[in-house]
């Protein structure tokens, strides 16, 4: 069970989508920031083909630590690198983010609001590294661990798969403010999550034998839409695929369980050339009351095995006792199962970003013709310059806690056709993390393609982190 | 500007579009990890107290117990023993020299195996006794045999004398610490 996160390291990840944010000539920045600058008069994603991304990462251990051809054995390994290195705020974590349909358009009789909607599919695991049980399974209660308190609370997880339906109002407030909102319906697949757990087990010498198990238990798996995929597994008809299919679908299309959220976020530009922008994202729930199955082990209880005193057990003892105690100890720290719904928080992210721009173009760019001229500022929009430079900062909510990045940028705009940001990130996955991206406009058909990591893709095995993000759309700025 | 745009073309094109690499992987490495925790739990203690151990006959046994003990024959635990020991520790403060005997029964109620102990007559320091099991000792078949043990206690010396220690009594405690193949 504890290496199960390990073979999941090739897909591990964090959700930042730093080169996206704020590169507001690609639409879906939208996405990562509501009130970004919006400049286009009405945009189309391409269907299932807008808005791509997937990111892995790994904050303590790579692929190639592990399974390097290097003549070491993988016992070896497994230990010093993993059992030994490995603490339990280490993560195995992965994001995948698919748009199938997004749109924009500005108002016909408010130009200053852009609205835009769409639907994308999103799924997100992260698993801390559950150190003290891991090292409860690899080395035992015994030996050198007598008198080791192991902690359960070590075991944190969470997962789920969503399908997203949103709606925002992107609004030029005036010539230095936009601010924009957007709603989120929540169509859980499914869901998972093992947090605040508590409890330690410990073996040590005991009073009345020569060792004393003490076990004292609080916690709980809780699971929403994982049963149904299971059960037809399970049953096995011979027909599982389409089944799967089915209810995937449905759980999609909001057969499953539901919740709400919003996305808030601004940009502010301090002076013709300073622009501050920041974001909240997910701040919303699902609450999950269909096809739910939680698991809870709730308890305490010590056990010294079978203790008989003589003469006061004389008449008390039988042939099963051995069973009285294992029993004694289950019911002392049940194993149960029940299906209570229950709330489960989006993982929220907050942006906030610093940019300077400067290098003003000779000659007018790309939007000076934009039939909308929404953020065309008294002709010296921030469109104007060639270059923009900032820093950014990303905050995650995760199980554990908040987890922070932070971002310098560069930003190089070529003429009408192609802009590319140039990113450097130090985050707790790596510190050498520099990324690119690149959008390419040509007529109205734009692509963008953002990738993380660059460097690590010399040995992308030893890379801890990795994501890319592409997508296609149409993008008017007038009438055409 | 020409020139610009081809450099930044360059680039992105080497960043891009150039292959990228990694070290040879050996996946099938994983097929190699072997997890063998060792697992210790205590098993069974008596604690007799001389008055006890007095008021029977010193022709039969003071204890006998017979207890079904299915720790080692369940499958999941059988199939990945690997080897351990089981320790017994000894206190006797009573005035009487002590045996015990633990027998290791099989489902058909057949002794398999069997482990006798004579204490000497107390007070006296903890007599401890370690049987291992596996590739350096006993076969693993007698534990994974073992579907009961039988438990007797005798008395070797008189049933009149009394110890001059306070609360004179025959302890006897049981650990058992072994290795199993989790994976292999």
């Amino acid at each position: 069970m504890v290496m199960i996160p390990l073979l999941g390291t090739v897909l591990l990840s964090a959700q930042n989508k730093q080169i996206l944010y704020d590169f507001y000539e690609i639409p879906q920045a939208l996405m990562v920031n509501p009130g970004a600058k919006a400049q286009e008069k009405w945009h189309v994603g391409l269907p299932a083909l807008s808005g791509i991304s997937v990111q892995a990462g790994a904050s303590g251990v790579s692929v190639n630590d592990l399974f390097a051809n290097d003549g070491i054995d993988f016992n070896v390994k497994v230990r010093e690198r993993v059992i030994n290195a490995l603490s339990e705020r280490d993560d195995f974590s992965s994001t995948s983010q698919i748009e199938l349909f997004n749109l924009g358009f500005r108002g016909k009789n408010r130009r200053e609001d852009y609205y835009s909607f769409g639907m994308y599919t999103e799924t997100d695991v992260i698993v801390y590294w559950p150190k003290d049980l891991a090292i409860l399974a690899f080395e035992g209660n015994g030996g050198a661990n007598i008198g080791r308190s192991f902690d359960l609370g070590h075991l944190n997880l969470r997962g789920e798969m969503v399908n997203v339906f949103h709606f925002g109002v992107n609004r030029k407030v005036n010539q230095e403010l936009t601010l924009g909102l957007r709603a989120k319906l929540y169509s859980g697949v499914f869901q998972f999550k093992s947090t605040n757990n508590s409890g330690r087990f410990r073996t040590v010498p005991g009073q009345e034998n020569t060792l004393e198990n003490s076990i004292d238990a609080d916690m709980q798996l809780q699971t929403a839409g994982v049963d149904g995929f299971l059960d037809i597994i399970d049953a096995d008809t011979g027909n599982t695929s389409s089944e799967i299919q089915d209810l995937f679908t449905r759980r999609l299309f909001l057969g499953g369980n539901l919740g709400l959220g919003f996305d808030a976020g601004f940009t502010y530009q301090l002076n013709p050339q300073t622009t501050v922008t920041g974001s909240i994202l997910d701040v919303g729930f699902i609450y999950n009351s269909k096809d739910i199955r939680n698991f809870t082990l709730r308890g305490s209880a010590s056990n010294e095995g079978i203790n008989v005193f003589l003469p006061e057990d004389i008449d008390n003892l039988g042939v099963d006792l051995w069973q009285e105690l294992v029993d004694e100890i289950e019911a002392a720290v049940p194993f149960e199962e029940n299906g209570q719904g229950y709330i489960s928080f989006r993982p929220i992210k907050i942006y906030g970003s610093i940019r300077y721009d400067f290098g003003e173009g000779s000659s007018k760019t790309s939007r000076i013709d934009c039939g909308c001229a929404i953020n065309v500022a008294r002709g010296n929009s921030g469109s104007y310059y060639r270059n923009s430079i900032g820093g950014q900062m990303f905050l995650l909510k995760r199980p554990l806690g908040i987890q922070p990045a932070l971002t310098g940028f560069y930003q190089r705009r070529l003429g009408k056709s192609l802009s590319i940001k140039t990113t450097y990130t130090v985050d707790k996955y790596s510190f050498s993390n520099v990324g690119l991206g690149i959008n390419l406009q040509a007529g109205p058909v734009n692509f963008y393609i953002l990738g993380d990591n660059l460097l690590s893709y010399q040995n992308i095995a030893d890379s801890r982190y990795a994501s890319l993000q592409f997508g296609f759309n149409i993008i008017s700025w007038n009438g055409n | 500007m020409r020139t610009t745009s081809s450099l930044c073309f360059a680039i992105l094109f080497c960043l891009f579009f150039f292959p990228s690499c990694s070290e040879e992987q050996d996946f099938d490495q994983f097929d190699d990890l072997s997890i063998t925790p060792a697992i210790a739990s205590s098993i069974f203690s008596v604690e007799a107290s001389e008055d006890f151990i007095n008021s029977v006959s010193t022709l039969s046994a003071f204890y006998t117990q017979t207890f079904v003990f299915e720790a080692f024959n369940e499958q999941f635990v059988a199939e990945r023993l690997l080897e351990g020991n089981i320790t017994y520790d000894f206190e006797n403060s009573t005035s009487k020299p002590i045996n015990i005997i633990i027998e290791f029964l099989d489902e058909g109620g057949n002794v398999l195996d069997f482990e006798s102990f004579d204490i000497a007559a107390g007070p006296g320091e903890m007599v401890s006794r370690t049987v291992d099991y596996g590739p350096n000792g006993k076969p693993l078949f007698l534990l994974t045999n073992t579907a009961n043990l039988r438990l007797t206690g005798r008395n070797l010396g008189d049933n009149t004398s009394v110890s001059t220690e306070p609360e004179a009594k025959f302890i006897m405690k049981s650990a058992a610490e072994f290795l199993f193949q989790l994976v292999e």
